[in-house]
């Protein structure tokens, strides 16, 4: 009995003292590959944190938040709460469904051409993967497809109303620069496309909102309908299955729908290098939680122009933690795309290497056509289409903005305004727009990203119904 | 601090460990000549750490905990020394009034500022944090006041053995109430063998699991619905979070308390079973002998008897009772309705279903009936704002838009295994195994006491390594999302 006994405590304590051993003794983690984010780092002991409890809670905060090996944990983890479905529903590849093509949507051409700068979208229906299994996963993420064909997609819950600050601004633009021509593109996220029939109640429909926004704007801002024109290419890789970013080539059809609109000239893919990081796997993995997502890495494939020459010019922000501009850098020269090697999950960064600045492209273009881009982060894959269309581009994105925009529109000689986002950051957004209007150079309070756009824009919804 | 954080698993509690070994060592070599057994080393060890775990979330309020042990010490003493009964029982009532005061203060003054500022008196409502476990720690020490007074049990005559019942940090924040004759007799003396700390480690782990694989997994179902998707809650999905949240609770709970007894067995404490396969009851009356045991008993003993039981008013006393047990579990409305509506069914059951229904009932109608009973009672202990309890049990009952959608379905066919686990460890499945290994092994000791030994380490091992696992991913700080 007392061998049984001593065997037990024995197996057990001494796999406990090595949990012990590994999270006490052993080097702590200090970034998450897989949630893409800085961890905790030890809190500061102040008499003050001491004695309303903030100090032991930022300590246990810190202790369960930057463990050795934690991504290797966080992967068994999600491989447990895998395993805790029913297989019978999930395993059957087979059952993915691919509908025909349904011309309506499909032809290119002529209906594009004319979609472009269109007030009104035309609605989509899922030909894709309308029969594929659907699971709603972590931060109610709904899981599409199975195997190689996993796609993350955000749930949006936002409602028709939303967005009216984004047009407001649009308008106010317009309104600030008569001589300056302003556009306005709206992108829908992935779940708008491929949404499979089943997970249809687990998120709202965008376009709504968009087609909202559309008629919220006055006549004299141009309307580019980057929707129809990523309808048109659904099969296509347009959008990452794996990030919550849309694929470089999805921004590729957008731009060449704007490039109609603004009427400038437009080259075809067939002038730009093809560049490819394997083994991608973006921040929907983290996000979801699901291991199917980092079972199914996917190409990034990018787009370097070809037979134009151009420099770029950084303005770097400098931030806080929670994504605050507190200062900025001087005006510094660098590459306008960065490379990452294959299986990084930061190759979406490879435009600008990311958002907290502000980008000038000078091109060999010389056109008289100087054109300010005022984006989210979606937005980091348009301008490297548009060098051979402007002689100038800026690219500002509306968290990271610290000077006088009248100012500098002006200062830049600036010939035409995109006002580019995607619709769950318009949705809540344009106040900022508004105020760059009127703050002074060196304004530091510009609110960042590192939410979550999905649970913010839940939130607000929920808000507005109560 | 909570049992399910890593920094008390792998930091607290080996830390804890080593003092106490060592404070065992020295009690044993050098303070074993005293003619009394009294611990020295060991108690103060477990109040430090006592202390330091409660402070850890409560840095001010431990303060107050000390001052309430204080009040009670001298109110347990001044008892213990008057043989004159009217004195005694002017101390009682000094002591319990002592505590009701503090627990009222800290704990519902907020609540009865707002009834009567609803009741239109212009006062400001105070701004008092609750300070946690002060529901649990009060009553024990009513509980040391009562035993003294009725003579169950002698006054603690040091000041650091009391504060050791009521700070012990096993019971302190998340119960069970730990009667004091319960551990009276082992503050001072308790010995630990090698199977008690063998079953107390394995107890601990059960509740760990409990706690971290099923009821950690279940919030999420139940928040999805309950709380993210109540604006468009369906039917099916008030049903599906209910069940998840009936889940989830008897795991979160019973697992502390699994964890408490554990860790009270690896000291030598014996806490009473707090939980008794509550889901398998087949009345709302035997519920209440299954759940939570150590509060229904106190609420019996101490306040049910002494108000006259089943000899004079019953129908009050049950009242008075439901209702207590109802403010006792949170101050606000909703936690009052639930109480008294658990005082209906209990009368409702008193008066008709035990001697008229029940005889000519099959088990398993009883036991339906018992668990709808119970899915109403959970939605309305879940719901603190009205509206939303509103929203909740019309969808319930069927007066949703939607009746059945995606989300419910998937919610059950990906945690599908979840749900399975977590119906089958409501019951007495594990009785159930020993019993069938017990006639496998047909008489054949050693055969038997191997299997449990290999089952017992398999389990423990299997939810130590997913514990902490899915502890590690249980962070939920805001991801850099959009950084690129």
């Amino acid at each position: 009995m007392k061998k049984r006994t001593y065997s037990y405590l024995i197996i057990v304590l001494t796999i406990y003292a090595a949990f012990t051993v590994l999270f006490t003794m052993l080097p702590r983690s200090t970034f998450s590959a897989l949630e893409k984010r800085e961890l905790a780092t030890f809190p500061p002991l102040t008499l003050e944190s001491l004695a309303k409890g903030t100090f032991t809670n930022s300590v246990s905060q810190w202790f369960s938040d930057s463990e050795p090996y934690r991504d290797n944990f966080m992967t068994m983890s999600m491989w447990f709460s895998d395993n805790t479905k029913l297989r019978m529903f999930h395993n059957n590849q087979s059952k993915v469904k691919f509908h025909a093509a349904d011309s309506k949507n499909l032809t290119e051409g002529a209906d594009v051409i004319a979609a472009a700068g269109n007030r009104n979208i035309d609605e989509y229906d899922n030909q894709v993967n309308a029969n594929a299994n659907a699971k709603v996963a972590h931060h109610g993420i709904i899981i599409a497809g199975e195997g190689a064909n996993v796609r993350a997609l955000m749930a949006y819950g936002g409602a028709e109303e939303g967005g009216v600050n984004y047009a407001k601004a649009c308008n106010e633009y317009q309104r600030t620069f008569p001589n300056v021509k302003v556009y306005c593109m709206l992108v829908p996220t992935a779940g708008e496309f491929y949404c499979p029939d089943a997970a249809k109640e687990a998120t709202k429909p965008e376009l709504p909102t968009i087609q909202a926004i559309h008629n919220r704007l006055s006549d004299s801002v141009k309307v580019v309908n980057a929707y129809s024109a990523l309808a048109a290419h659904v099969k296509e890789p347009i959008y990452l299955r794996t990030d919550h970013h849309w694929a470089p080539l999805g921004a590729f059809y957008a731009a060449q729908a704007f490039a109609r609109v603004a009427n400038v000239p437009f080259k075809e893919l067939n002038s730009y290098d093809k560049k490819v990081i394997h083994n991608f796997v973006g921040t929907m993995y983290g996000f979801s939680r699901d291991i199917s997502v980092k079972n199914a890495p996917e190409d990034f494939v990018y787009y370097v122009p070809r037979g134009v020459t151009y420099t770029t010019d950084y303005i770097h922000f400098k931030t806080n933690g929670n994504f605050q501009t507190v200062g900025e850098g001087p005006k510094v020269a660098g590459e306008y795309f960065y490379s990452y090697p294959d299986g990084s999950g930061a190759a979406y960064s490879t435009f600008m290497g990311g958002d907290a600045k502000i980008t000038h492209v000078n091109t060999s273009t010389k056109n008289g056509r100087r054109l300010l881009i005022i984006k989210d982060s979606f937005g980091n894959a348009i301008p490297g289409y548009l060098f051979y269309s402007f002689e100038d581009i800026h690219v500002v994105d509306f968290r990271y903005f610290s000077k006088n925009m009248k100012k500098y529109v002006t200062d830049n000689n600036i010939t035409d305004i995109l006002m580019f986002s995607e619709i769950f950051r318009a949705y809540a957004s344009g106040q900022e727009l508004i105020n760059f209007l009127t703050q002074p150079d060196g304004t530091y309070t510009a609110k960042g990203g590192g939410k979550n756009d999905a649970a913010d824009n839940k939130k607000q919804a929920k808000k507005r119904r109560k | 601090m909570v049992f399910s954080d890593l920094f008390f698993l792998f930091v607290f509690i080996p830390a804890f460990a080593l003092c106490y070994l060592l404070a065992t060592f020295i009690d044993k070599k050098y303070l074993s000549n005293s003619v009394k057994q009294v611990n020295t080393c060991k108690n103060w060890t477990l109040v430090i750490y006592s202390l330091i775990f409660y402070a850890w979330g409560e840095p001010v309020y431990v303060f107050l905990m000390l001052f309430s042990v204080f009040v009670n010490f001298l109110v347990g003493r001044f008892i213990d020394s008057q043989q004159d009964e009217k004195k005694r029982k002017t101390a009682l009532v000094i002591g319990l009034v002592a505590n009701i005061s503090i627990i009222a203060i800290f704990k519902y003054l907020g609540f009865l500022s707002q009834i009567l500022i609803d009741l239109g008196i212009p006062i400001s409502r105070p701004n008092i944090a609750l300070p946690i476990g002060i529901s649990f720690y009060t009553f024990q020490a009513i509980s040391y006041i009562m035993d003294v007074y009725r003579r169950v049990s002698p006054a603690q005559k040091r000041y650091r053995d009391l504060l050791l019942y009521i700070s012990m940090f096993p019971q302190l924040i998340a119960g069970p109430i730990v009667r004091y004759e319960t551990i009276a007799s082992e503050i001072n003396n308790r010995h630990v063998t090698a199977q008690d700390f063998a079953d107390g480690s394995f107890r601990f782990l059960v509740g760990l699991g409990k706690k971290v694989i099923m009821a950690n997994q279940l919030s999420i179902i139940s928040t999805q619905f309950l709380s993210d998707g109540i604006n468009d809650m369906s039917t099916s999905g008030a049903w599906i979070g209910c069940a998840a949240f009936m889940l989830q609770i008897y795991f979160d709970f019973s697992g502390y308390s699994d964890m408490a007894i554990g860790m009270g067995r690896c000291m030598g404490f014996h806490f009473k079973e707090n939980f008794n396969h509550p889901y398998c009851c087949e009345t709302i009356t035997d519920y209440w002998r299954r759940w939570h045991i150590s509060l229904g008993s106190f609420f019996r003993d101490y306040v049910y008897i002494p108000m006259g039981g089943n000899r004079r008013h019953q129908a009050l006393n049950i009242g008075v009772v439901w209702a207590l047990t109802g403010l006792w579990h949170g101050a606000s409305w909703n936690f009052v309705i639930w109480g008294l509506y658990f005082g209906v069914i209990v009368l409702f059951e008193k008066y008709v279903l035990l001697p008229y229904i029940k005889p000519k009932t099959p088990k398993f109608l009883l036991h339906i009936y018992s668990l709808m009973v119970l899915f109403v009672a959970k939605g309305t202990f879940y719901f603190v704002d009205f509206g939303e309890l509103k929203i909740f049990l019309s969808s319930l009952f069927g007066f949703a838009d939607v009746k059945f959608d995606f989300v419910s379905q998937a919610a059950i066919f990906d945690h599908f295994w979840l749900w399975v686990v977590a119906i089958l460890f409501c019951m007495p499945i594990r009785e159930k195994a020993c019993n069938l290994t017990t006639r496998f092994c047909k008489g054949n000791v050693a055969l038997e006491q191997n299997i449990f030994t290999v089952a017992r380490i398999v389990t423990a091992v299997v939810i130590l390594v997913l514990s902490v696992a899915l502890l590690v991913g249980a962070t939920n700080n805001p991801f850099l999302y959009t950084r690129f």
